[in-house]
């Protein structure tokens, strides 16, 4: 082997080598560091009410006789007896606490009437016939304290204080059947407060002989928004 | 020249080479002359890093927990209760330091998949059972899915045999014989998973606990099923980069920020009282935690009392200032006023799109890493600069999440639900 071909044999040998030794730096030449922050929490609240009649038992929004978180199964407020036959000028009324047992508080509580339909009751007369849910029937939605003294007048005055007896209301009222027409009962309760209300049904003094015997059968439906 | 012989002299010119290469070429000189540099050391550097949640203590992959360099178990960045749509839970800073002694060339952010650490120890060599005992599992396994199991260098991949919900502390698998001894905190992760808003890292459970005292919690409803996690596909998520004065939205809803933020809700306090005896521009507030874009509809709220001014001023995470077109308090709302963003709130309520759960599918270990390129203005970031985190450096991310309220939309499955999910940060050198 000439010189020459010796040293190109010598060259070739170092560029293996040369590319062995950079080759193998390439390698292992990562160095990487890693972290990660676990087990972040986000938790919802709840946005949940007790409907409570008088001192009745508490029904809830959710739970037996409810489906998401909407219970049609509440108490009724009034229920007919013969002994509780109402009379022209002399008021029924109920009162229902709202109770917000959830963890969030209520920026809005609206109320509406999803159905009022008449009914005669056994001692109807003939004639009678008249329909207290289209006419003749006043109603009211009083706020009061958990004492009961009246705080403000949601419907019909819309103002402080005590409700005033004003004809037809029922009927008008009865036109809300859902929450797009809903009355505006103002925010809350906040997270773990009440607020107390009294339903008030009466035949004016004026009321129509047809009224007589006659049953309004309706519901109320309470709705809490967050 | 026989075979034996050619054999014998090209591992002899092999040698020779290899004595020309590792030598000096001193060899074929006629004089010679030589000097050594002696004692010379080549000492590798470190690549190590730390993690700051808000002024926490710092977690470091240099700790004794760390292993092989990686720390899986850093604090939680947010730990928010009693959400409500429509509210703003608030945000977290995290600081990422560089502690090591060399740059780094690349910084990363995914979400890890489904995720724990052994709680009990696997034998070398000894058949592992019919199930993994572990920490409260983060997220969900799946019958079929890869459980990998490593601590270091070593690595061992069993097959779940059923599922696992998030919190479980058992992934029931397909018996192997255990390659090493994997010891007690050995990271366990599915790496099937975050492929789907059910297999997330990200998980939801009911509540146990009310989010006000003597409250309905999670597990009294009837109708909030935690199928599907349906708050981690509910809930916003944003990460906001905020490094040298400069902001970067990595992840979340940019349509309605200033230049470099996300749409970052806010919710804050004003500084002092609001004064009605004539008009004002500014309003000192409490650090924001989110971000205001010029013309942005501004509410303060005090009981009963509710105001609303324009922003005149693009304002950023930890600004004490509002700055809004002149107008005359009708109130002197005090200090406990809240102080939102109602054009933010408004733009993310119907967002569907950044989530958290869409963090985590699209954003897992496998594809969708976050390269966090260097900052180098208000929303750029440097994609050829060298360097992503030099040593001893630092950079802060702000994470936040809002829960939207859509409009007209009823959200009471969402109620009494828990989200629990995680942050991956990766340096490379």
């Amino acid at each position: 082997m000439s010189g020459r071909s010796f040293k190109t044999l010598l060259a070739s040998l170092m560029v293996v080598g040369g590319l062995g030794c950079i080759t193998v730096s390439g390698t292992y030449a990562v160095l990487s560091s890693q972290q990660t922050n676990t087990k972040s929490t986000v938790a919802s609240g709840t946005l949940t009410f007790g409907d409570t009649v008088n001192t009745g038992t508490t029904c809830f929004s959710y739970g037996s006789g409810s489906t998401a978180n909407v219970n049609g199964a509440c108490a009724p407020l009034m229920s007919y007896s013969a002994a509780a036959e109402n009379y022209p000028g002399v008021p029924a009324t109920a009162k229902v606490t709202i109770v917000n047992n959830g963890s969030i508080g209520a920026s809005d509580l609206a109320l509406f009437m999803p159905s009022c339909t008449a009914a005669a009751t056994p001692d109807a007369p003939s004639p009678g016939g008249g329909n207290p849910c289209a006419g003749g029937a006043d109603m009211i939605v009083q706020e009061t304290d958990s004492s009961g003294n009246a705080t403000f007048c949601w419907y019909p005055d819309f103002a402080p204080g005590t409700c005033s007896w004003m004809d037809d209301t029922l009927s008008f009222f009865a036109g809300a059947t859902d929450l797009s027409g809903a009355l505006d009962l103002g925010s809350g309760p906040a997270a773990g407060a009440s607020r107390y209300f009294t339903i008030g049904l009466e035949l004016p003094s004026t009321a129509s002989n047809t009224l007589q015997g006659q049953e309004a059968v309706f519901s109320l439906t309470w709705h809490v928004t967050n | 020249m026989s075979l034996p012989k050619l054999k014998a002299f090209l591992t002899l010119l092999m040698a020779i080479g290899a004595a020309a290469f590792f030598g000096s070429g001193g060899t074929f000189a006629s004089f010679s002359a030589e000097t050594t540099n002696a004692g010379s050391t080549a000492a590798s550097g470190t690549l190590t890093m730390s993690n700051t949640v808000g002024t926490g203590s710092a977690c470091a992959t240099a700790s004794a927990a760390s292993q092989n360099n990686f720390n899986e178990a850093c604090s939680p960045a947010l730990t928010l209760t009693n959400l409500a749509p429509g509210t703003y839970g608030g945000a977290a800073s995290i600081t990422i330091q560089n502690t090591g002694s060399i740059d780094a060339s690349a910084l990363s952010l995914w979400a890890p998949p489904v995720n724990a650490t052994l709680d009990a120890a696997l034998t070398n060599g000894v058949t592992s059972g019919s199930s993994l005992t572990v920490t409260a599992l983060e997220g969900t396994v799946t019958s079929g899915d890869s459980i990998v199991v490593s601590f270091g260098t070593h690595t061992q991949t069993f097959v779940a045999s059923g599922s696992a919900s998030g919190g479980a502390t058992s992934i029931p698998i397909t018996a192997q014989t255990a390659n090493y001894a994997y010891p007690v905190g050995s990271i366990v992760q599915d790496t099937s998973s975050n492929t789907t808003a059910s297999n997330t890292d990200c998980y939801d459970v009911k509540t146990t606990v009310a989010g006000t005292t003597g409250a309905t919690k999670g597990t009294d409803l009837d109708f909030n099923p935690t199928t599907g996690n349906p708050l981690c596909a509910a809930a916003l998520l944003y990460v906001q980069e905020q490094t040298g004065g400069f902001n970067y939205c990595w992840f979340g809803n940019s349509s309605n920020a200033p230049t470099g933020g996300c749409t970052a809700p806010i919710s804050v306090t004003p500084s002092s009282a609001l004064s009605t005896s004539g008009a004002i521009t500014t309003i000192g507030v409490s650090a924001l935690n989110g971000n205001v874009k010029k013309n942005d509809t501004i509410r303060i709220v005090s009981g009963n009392n509710t105001q609303d001014f324009t922003a005149n001023a693009d304002a950023y995470i930890g600004a004490t200032s509002l700055t809004i077109v002149s107008a005359t308090p009708n109130f002197a709302y005090p200090t406990t006023s809240t102080i939102t963003d109602t054009t933010v709130q408004n733009t993310l309520n119907p967002d569907q799109a950044d989530t958290i759960s869409k963090f985590d599918t699209l954003h897992n270990g496998s594809s969708g890493k976050i390269p966090l390129y260097p900052l180098t203005a208000n929303g750029t970031a440097s994609t050829t600069a060298p360097v992503a985190l030099a040593h001893s450096a630092t950079r802060t991310f702000y994470v936040g999440v809002y829960l939207p309220g859509p409009p007209a939309n009823n959200q009471n499955p969402l109620q009494g639900l828990s989200s629990t999910f995680g942050l991956t940060w990766h340096l490379d050198q």
